[in-house]
């Protein structure tokens, strides 16, 4: 398989969600199918009620991935993610019974409404990608990828994500209300979770792959694009009110999804502006501001840092 | 490559305190010459160690005894040496020891002031070039010690030099034009004051106030300027310089007595033009070419033997025009008394007597009384020498019979002793023979150790004819046969002489007088101008100027003023084009060239920017073809309409 065509089946499939299904989450959609071809995984932020987990479905639906689905609470257990072992008494033994983690995408609803405890368990498979329950390890599916969802205006009883697991996030994204016209069409319409079920994949976890290995491997990465990167990265350390600025998995992980999105875009080569349209998304939910600053919007300050960077142009 | 920041100013001070102590070594006396050799040599050896033993109080301590001992030496007829003692020795004493910032400053005041203290002995053009070099390396170490007085520790890499002696020289460059303006305004002597006056160079040789034969045995020579003359090639020997004229023999000198008789001197044929620029010396009397005719100078009185005497004493360098005639006779148009230069002193040794009674008797007219004195000297095997020469109340009769050799005096007072005992007037003149010429300056340079005296004889109907006496030596030929013979060091020194001639000419003798004749003679010059030919002229002297200026900001400014590649002539174009043909007015380096093509949402913009970019953002050059395919799109232009 070709990377034009994987790119084409990839880009297909996008439009086909954004334009058939999900109206007015292209953003949103775009980012999911960056964070997916990177390898990455997706932290979404915003309120209840705006499609979050629908996207979700929808993208494995149209993938052909298998979906897992936890809601998370405070007594969500670390074993109710991964699984256990369960006496069999017919075989007279102990056998595994995998959990919602072993599917290809998992949607770990309203996160930090879980217990740190289990939040670093989930955290840790998404990067390791296996779980050891019982001594034994279990290697979870390739392509796997987490969607996370998180309340911000939930208060009470929740326990905000800690910065080193913040990072672990390729990505963090709002979704944001759709414009008018959409909505309407969409009240109109009534849910669509019920036509979800009935998406037809247009595509295979075979393609995913290949199209992930087409993304780190085909995508070229010139010195000007890398120059950009880290004067980004450079601005957000020497910067007034940030206190921590990005690290160099920052770095490495805007390159990362850099090439994806150049992959959607038809190039074989990144372009500053590829860097630019994932720049918010892959780093604003990893500074750290002053306290004195504390209140002042991250993604705002970021975009006003790559304001004042000159793009590499020649 | 890094260097110690400490390393760099004590270098520095070395070559600054070099600076200020070479031109002043050569007046010092042997104990401060010697201390500053040693304070110079321990300093930079222990430098070298990085060891300093002696502590510095012990060293401020010791100069006071220095300068009680100096301080008693001062007194007013000697008022300079001990002060400059005294300088050099606090220079050795610093050198000498270890240093702090404060002490760098000090060995740069000490260094400036012995440099200062040098023009008190010699204004020579040395002084600007060390005085130049000092500037500039104090410049550059002032801004130097700002940095070591911070951390003195510090290392400078080579790049952070190069910044810090770029800043430190332009300080000084900065005040040259201040320079332009004060020169004319400020006061400046034309003579060393201190040396001018001092007995201590007292002359060995040159011309004197008397010609006295047999007062000393050797003649020591030195080769010390006496004066310049700018004039065209002479024949060499044609060159005898007239000065002054001896008209009376007392004992066995020859004086000069004013109330010599009245004689109307009456110059024809051919005339050289010379301008005479002598060195400062007490002397008054002018020196020209022989014979003078005329010298262009105020304030100057010309006596009837034809010698030039300045009225006054000499204030500043001095510059004349002279006329001269070199045909060697000069002219007497009245009857004069030729007694005066008949005058004999009372005891004439009777071996000379003898002699001069016989030419007399031999010959019946001057003319061959004087050829036969002239054929007496030529046989009679004569030497010219400076050294072993008769000595004594009877010198000329030793000369004449017993030794047989001498200088110039002896020949020249012998001669013409002996003519005026046989009758004939005779006089001694004194003046310089013979000269090097610069052709580089187009001048004669003459030294002191040339200094020459000759004898004039009067020949009725023709005036007073020049003999030189010394010629009849048997070793003429070998002393001043042909021209000097120039070899490479010869030519250098006569190249180095110009210089001096120069800066004596343009810096030392300036003065306001010369500033506005300048003018005045620029603006005369002006007026008869033709505009076109000053134009011609003109041109390209700007067009040089204004190259050379641009030359210099492209140099400074290389960095920022690099030609444009070609990715940057192309995107000046797109930007051109995109605003002329789509309206979209790109905010340059803040929007992407994939965001324009978006907006412009034009199908040849996107095409344009695919293929720019995929050769930029893949890091490759432009190939020619690529750039030709890219400029044909620019020049086609984005309009759809003409698609």
């Amino acid at each position: 398989m070709t990377a034009s065509s994987t790119k084409y089946i990839i880009s297909a499939m996008l439009d086909k969600l954004c334009n058939s299904h999900l109206h007015g989450k292209k953003e949103v959609l775009r980012l999911s199918v960056i964070a997916l071809l990177a390898g990455g995984h997706i932290l979404i932020e915003d309120l209840p009620g705006l499609g979050k987990t629908t996207i979700a479905l929808a993208l494995a639906g149209i993938t052909n991935l298998t979906f897992g689905r936890v809601q998370c609470t405070s007594d969500l257990l670390p074993s109710d993610i991964t699984g256990l072992s369960i006496f069999n008494r017919d075989e007279g033994r102990f056998t595994f019974l995998s959990g919602p983690i072993f599917n290809n995408i998992i949607l770990l609803d309203e996160i930090n409404r879980a217990m740190p405890r289990t939040q670093s368990a989930m955290l840790e498979a998404m990067e390791e990608r296996r779980v050891t329950v019982e001594g034994t390890t279990h290697l979870l599916p390739d392509p796997f990828m987490v969607f996370a969802t998180q309340n911000p205006s939930d208060q009470s009883g929740t326990f905000p994500l800690p910065e080193s697991q913040l990072d672990r996030f390729l990505l963090c994204t709002g979704i944001g209300y759709p414009p008018e016209h959409l909505e309407k069409e969409i009240i109109m319409g009534g849910g669509i979770r019920e036509k979800i079920s009935s998406i037809k994949p247009m595509a295979t976890a075979t393609d995913i792959l290949a199209a992930r290995r087409a993304v780190a491997e085909e995508i070229y990465l010139s010195e000007k694009v890398v120059a950009y990167i880290y004067t980004l990265i450079a601005a957000t350390r020497n910067h007034l009110q940030i206190q921590t600025g990005l690290s160099t998995r920052a770095a490495i992980n805007l390159a990362q999804a850099a090439k994806a999105a150049a992959f959607l875009e038809g190039r074989d080569f990144v372009a500053p502006e590829d860097v630019k349209g994932v720049a918010v998304a892959v780093c604003s939910h990893r500074l750290i501001l002053r306290p004195e600053y504390e209140t002042a919007h991250r993604g705002e300050l970021l975009r006003t840092i790559i304001a004042d960077i000159p793009l590499p142009l020649a | 490559m890094n260097l110690l920041l400490a390393n760099i100013i004590a270098s520095l001070s070395y070559a600054i305190a070099l600076c200020g102590i070479v031109p002043l070594f050569p007046w010092l006396t042997t104990t401060p010459r010697l201390a500053i050799m040693a304070g110079m040599a321990a300093g930079i050896w222990q430098n070298f160690r990085g060891n300093w033993p002696t502590k510095n109080w012990a060293y401020n301590a010791a100069i006071v005894p220095v300068f009680l001992y100096y301080s008693l030496q001062y007194s007013r007829a000697n008022p300079i040496q001990p002060v400059v003692s005294v300088l050099a020795i606090m220079l050795a004493i610093r050198l000498g020891g270890e240093k702090s910032g404060r002490y760098y400053l000090q060995i740069q005041a000490l260094s400036l002031f012995c440099l200062a203290s040098s023009s008190l002995f010699d204004l020579s053009p040395a002084f600007l070039i060390y005085l130049a070099l000092m500037l500039l390396m104090v410049a550059v170490e002032l801004v130097l010690l700002t940095f070591y007085s911070q951390d003195s520790s510090m290392v400078l890499s080579r790049a952070d030099l190069r910044r810090v002696v770029a800043a430190g020289l332009f300080m000084p460059l900065a005040s040259l034009p201040l320079l332009v303006i004060l020169f004319p305004i400020l006061p400046r002597t034309q003579l060393p004051l201190w040396n001018f006056l001092s007995p201590a160079i007292a002359r060995t040789s040159g011309i004197a106030d008397k010609v006295e034969p047999g007062s000393s045995a050797n003649i020591g020579e030195t080769p010390v300027l006496a004066f310049r003359a700018e004039m065209p090639h002479q024949p060499q020997a044609t060159l005898y310089w007239r000065g002054t004229v001896f008209n009376k023999i007392v004992g066995n000198r020859w004086v000069r007595d004013e109330m010599m008789p009245f004689e109307r001197i009456n110059s024809t044929g051919p005339q050289v033009t010379q301008s005479i620029y002598p060195e400062p010396s007490l002397s008054r009397t002018l020196i020209a070419l022989d014979a003078p005719t005329a010298i262009s100078l105020r304030r100057i009185r010309r006596t009837s033997d034809n010698t030039y005497i300045l009225l006054g004493s000499a204030t500043k360098r001095l510059s004349y025009k002279a006329e001269s005639s070199t045909v060697g006779i000069l002219p007497v148009a009245n009857n004069f008394k030729h007694d005066f230069y008949l005058q004999l002193p009372a005891d004439i040794p009777p071996r000379i007597r003898r002699l001069a009674d016989g030419i007399q008797r031999q010959g019946h007219s001057d003319a061959r009384r004087i050829e036969l004195l002239e054929q007496y000297f030529r046989n009679g095997n004569y030497r010219y020498s400076l050294h072993d020469l008769p000595t004594g109340d009877h010198a000329l009769e030793k000369f004449l019979f017993d030794k047989k050799q001498g200088h110039c005096e002896f020949f020249a007072s012998s001669f013409a002793l002996v003519l005026r005992a046989a009758g004939v007037p005779a006089r001694l003149v004194g003046g310089y023979l013979g000269g090097d010429y610069n052709e580089m300056g187009g001048y004669y340079l003459i030294t002191e150790d040339k200094a020459h005296v000759w004898v004039e004889v009067f020949i009725a109907g023709k005036g007073w004819m020049r003999i030189d006496p010394s010629g009849f030596a048997v070793n003429a030929g070998a002393i001043w046969g042909g021209a000097p013979k120039h070899n490479l060091f010869r030519k250098m020194q006569l190249a180095l002489d110009s210089l001096n001639h120069v800066w004596n000419r343009a810096i030392i003798s300036y003065d306001f007088e010369s500033q506005v004749d300048a003018v005045r003679r620029a603006g005369k010059s002006l007026k008869k101008l033709d505009p076109g030919i000053a134009l011609k002229i003109v041109w390209p002297v700007v067009i040089l100027f204004a190259v050379l200026i641009a030359a210099f900001f492209i140099i400074v400014n290389r960095n920022n003023l690099q030609w444009p590649s070609r990715e940057e002539r192309l995107l000046r174009k797109f930007y051109h084009r995109l605003e002329n043909d789509c309206g979209i007015k790109a905010k340059r380096n803040r929007q992407g060239l994939y965001e324009l093509a978006a907006i412009s949402n034009n199908e040849k913009v996107r095409e344009f920017v695919d293929m720019y970019g995929g050769v930029v953002y893949r890091d490759r050059k432009l190939s020619a073809d690529e750039y030709k395919r890219l400029k044909r799109k620019l020049k086609d232009g984005f309009d759809k309409t003409f698609q």
